[in-house]
């Protein structure tokens, strides 16, 4: 047994995060870990990897106890993360970056930069990577980003690399190169711990699940025993499947697209058009454009060419404010970056884009904004201490649901949205998906972009595919399967 | 494990109020040390007119501040609020011009400061610290160096040594600052936008908010506020010192990083920076009376703003 935990227990402010956990994981396993959003998986990690420190329980690492203080102790015992938000140095190569946090070989008094570049792509080597590792981190794709980290934690005689997350950003061709690295790393011989909300994922990698509940471990299961209802009945206390609305009405076409560029060249030629009703699904790969897509139609990335109509009108020289006026709301796919302002409360961030209307020459009627956000908040869900807590303190899905409570609150009649359920729990996920199939039916469009594919097939009523900037093949989301959309994706 | 609990909210109090206690330490050190002079109505009125030079120029910190950028223009920008308004007079103009004109000045060179920032996305820290050099060049060409005092009307100095009854003008000038201000940054749209394009610019652009027009609008009030400040000292000594605002230029950014401290979010406000002045005024004006040497004071003063640093950052801290 390489790790183990014996009555581990984490509590903040007298509330337990994590209780009486009894883990254990095998050598050269790869070790599935799942449990929505709040369940501890989060807060594990980070006893593991030396961020907080320990305080209930003990951890053996080959059967002798260890005590692991700091992150640095944590990579020296062998255990290494990668996190969903990848942590580089921009300016760093690839190498550079891969040496991070290690002691730099030395000739005499200087660095010795051919021995760390040796030494780094033998180790790339050694996992079958080819990339260009004397490019800097900014230049490289996410995924390679992410191999860099993988390199990184192998020049570090790593025994257990856990990932969290990995995919979150990846498409999923993407992803694939990401699973047999991961397969190359338990062939010689490195546990993994993956952490992920992607069932399917979890089926294809894993040797064994351990499944988390409300801060315990429910149990650990071999992944041949078991299938995702089993596991997600375990995870959930309660939880429905989701149902798929049948009678679709499509109504008016509120927003249509023709030959839209933009000003960074990223988005070529997309031309599409959603109806009042409609879920419009933009599925494409890492790179194609997305993202740009949606904030170009939004007027937050600059374009260069192309007409945008909105409810049959002509709509130019538009700007974010522009936008919210005209009824059209983007939900980013960058929460923390772009979509929710962490150290302020929830309520002055469900009220951010319609401040003036709950204002008087200037001055806010606090009774009135707290009235409706506390209305809205409810209408979501929310679960909160209070509305005045500041949003970073919530849980990935709440922080979400306020994402989504500041742009309902502007009345939109078009979303845009950009991978909303980004590490969202299951039933936050769900309900968000609910929510859009109701905004749909009550006459507004959806764009829902996204880059996990089943998830699109899931939701949408057409799927629209991007594929280098340009929009390719619009196909009818009825009968079709997952081969047949990404064959379209591969040109 | 009980103890553990309340250490942690004992840790947690102080964060909140450390530095509300620490005004109250203070007070109540120098009130022992010197009863008759220091714990008195008197001396306390006497505090109020010293710090609200220091607490006007630092309100206009504190806006600049909420929205995550430094000016670093506020010390020559209140010297040449106060060399302009101090020429006027002398060359006869009617005195409300005099105290009207430069505030237009400084309205427009604070918008350059916020546009050159916004539209160039250049760090405000070297903008203004180029703005800052500019304008003591300006002061140097229409000073020739030299302090204006010659030939200034008496009504000049009326409004920096004027009293109703036993309260100074000035005091009364800071307390409708303050009030204003608290109430700008609490209560309106323009507050709450400034707010937010601090806790996160592109979040606030997605949003819909105009962030760059609110970036110059900070900046212009920031640069109003200092040559306000600029002519009431000018006023209170009835000459304009062509350096008389660089003193004010770091105390003012101590104050505004000791008020974040008493905000429970550790973000700027007009409250806290009011109590951050009273601390380093209330300093000032009991170790002088302890006859503690200027470089002293100066050590002591230096100490606790590095303090209110740490403290401010602590304070924030938390967020993963």
């Amino acid at each position: 047994m390489l790790l183990q935990t014996k009555h581990l227990s984490k509590q903040f402010n007298g509330i337990y995060a994590l209780r009486d956990i009894n883990f254990s994981l095998e050598a050269g396993e790869i070790h599935g870990l799942v449990g929505e959003n709040g369940a501890g998986k989060s807060t594990l990690i980070k006893i593991l990897t030396g961020v907080y420190s320990l305080e209930e329980g003990e951890i053996y690492w080959n059967g002798a106890p260890v005590k692991i203080h700091t992150p640095v102790e944590s990579r020296r015992v062998g255990i290494n993360v990668i996190h969903q938000d990848r942590v580089l140095v921009p300016t760093f190569t690839g190498i550079e970056n891969a040496y991070l946090g290690l002691p730099y070989p030395t000739v005499g008094w200087h660095v010795n930069w051919k021995e760390m570049q040796r030494r780094v792509q033998s180790v790339a080597q050694e996992l079958g990577l080819d990339l260009d590792l004397n490019k800097t981190a900014m230049e490289m794709s996410p995924p390679q980003r992410t191999c860099v980290e993988i390199i990184r934690a192998m020049v570090n005689e790593c025994k257990l690399l856990i990932l969290d997350e990995p995919t979150a950003s990846l498409t999923d061709k993407e992803s694939e190169i990401l699973f047999s690295l991961i397969r190359k790393l338990k062939a010689k011989g490195t546990s993994i711990l993956y952490v992920t909300h992607r069932m399917d994922e979890i089926f294809r990698l894993t040797d064994r699940i351990t499944i988390f509940k409300n801060g315990e471990m429910v149990e650990t299961v071999q992944t041949t025993a078991t299938d995702k209802d089993d596991l997600i009945t375990k995870m959930t206390d309660n939880w429905t499947a989701e149902t798929q609305s049948v009678d679709r009405q499509m109504g008016e076409e509120l927003l249509s697209v023709s030959h839209l560029q933009s000003r960074d060249g990223i988005v070529k030629d997309v031309s599409f058009s959603v109806h009042a009703g409609e879920i419009l699904g933009i599925f494409g790969l890492g790179g194609s454009g997305r993202t740009e897509t949606l904030e170009c139609l939004y007027g937050y990335r600059s374009m260069q060419g192309g007409t945008v109509k909105l409810f049959g009108k002509p709509a130019s020289g538009l700007t974010p404010s522009k936008s919210i006026r005209n009824g059209v709301a983007l939900i980013s796919e960058d929460r923390r970056g772009k979509a929710m302002i962490g150290n302020l409360s929830i309520r002055e961030n469900v009220s951010l884009s319609c401040l003036c209307r709950f204002a008087k020459k200037g001055v806010i009627i606090n009774k009135q904004e707290k009235s409706s956000v506390a209305e809205m908040l409810e209408r979501l869900q929310v679960k909160r201490a209070s509305d005045e807590q500041r949003s970073i303190e919530l849980s990935g899905g709440n922080q979400q649901k306020v994402v989504f409570a500041k742009a309902l609150m502007t009345h939109p009649r078009v979303f845009l949205c950009d991978e909303p359920t980004q590490a969202v729990d299951i039933m936050t996920r769900a309900e968000i998906h609910r929510l859009l199939r109701e905004q749909a039916s009550q006459g507004c469009a959806v764009v829902f972009v996204s880059s996990d594919l089943k998830e699109v097939m899931e939701i949408a009523d057409r799927i629209q595919i991007l594929s280098g900037g340009k929009t390719r093949e619009l196909l009818e989301n009825s009968g079709i399967t997952s081969q047949q959309v990404l064959s379209c994706c591969y040109h | 494990m009980k103890g553990s609990l309340s250490m942690k909210s004992m840790k947690k109090s102080l964060q909140a109020y450390g530095t509300l206690l620490a005004l109250a330490v203070i007070i109540v050190v120098f009130s022992l040390l010197r009863p008759k002079a220091f714990f008195t109505v008197r001396n306390f009125i006497n505090i109020s007119r010293q710090i609200s030079l220091m607490v006007i120029i630092s309100i206009g910190a504190t806006l600049v501040m909420s929205i995550n950028e430094f000016d670093l223009s506020v010390g020559s920008m209140a010297s040449l609020g106060g060399v302009v308004s101090a020429l006027m007079a002398v060359a006869g103009l009617p005195l409300p011009l005099c105290f009207i004109l430069p505030i237009f000045i400084s309205l427009i060179i604070g918008w350059i400061n916020g546009w050159i920032v916004a539209k160039f996305k250049v760090l405000s820290f070297i903008t203004t610290l180029g703005m800052s050099t500019v304008l003591s060049g300006v002061i140097y060409r229409l000073t020739g160096g030299a302090t204006v005092f010659q030939n200034i009307p008496k009504g000049f100095s009326w409004l920096g040594t004027f009293k109703i009854g036993e309260i100074p003008l000035l005091s009364v000038i800071m307390v409708l600052f303050i009030i204003l201000f608290s109430f700008i940054m609490r209560h309106t749209v323009l507050g709450r936008q400034l707010y937010a394009i601090g806790g996160n610019e592109e979040t606030s652009k997605v949003a819909g908010i105009n962030v760059a027009l609110y970036k110059n609008i900070a900046f212009a009030l920031c640069a109003v506020l200092s040559c306000i400040t600029g002519m009431l000292i000018a006023s209170r000594v009835g000459s304009a010192n062509t350096t008389a605002g660089d003193g004010y230029f770091l105390s003012s950014y101590a104050a505004v990083f000791i008020g974040c401290t008493v905000s429970k979010k550790g973000i700027p406000n007009v409250l806290g920076t009011l109590v951050g002045c009273a601390i380093l005024g209330i300093l000032t004006n009991g170790l002088t009376m302890l006859q503690m040497p200027t470089y002293m004071q100066d050590i002591i003063t230096g100490t606790i703003i590095i303090f209110a640093v740490i403290m401010q950052k602590l304070g924030k801290g938390n967020t993963n």
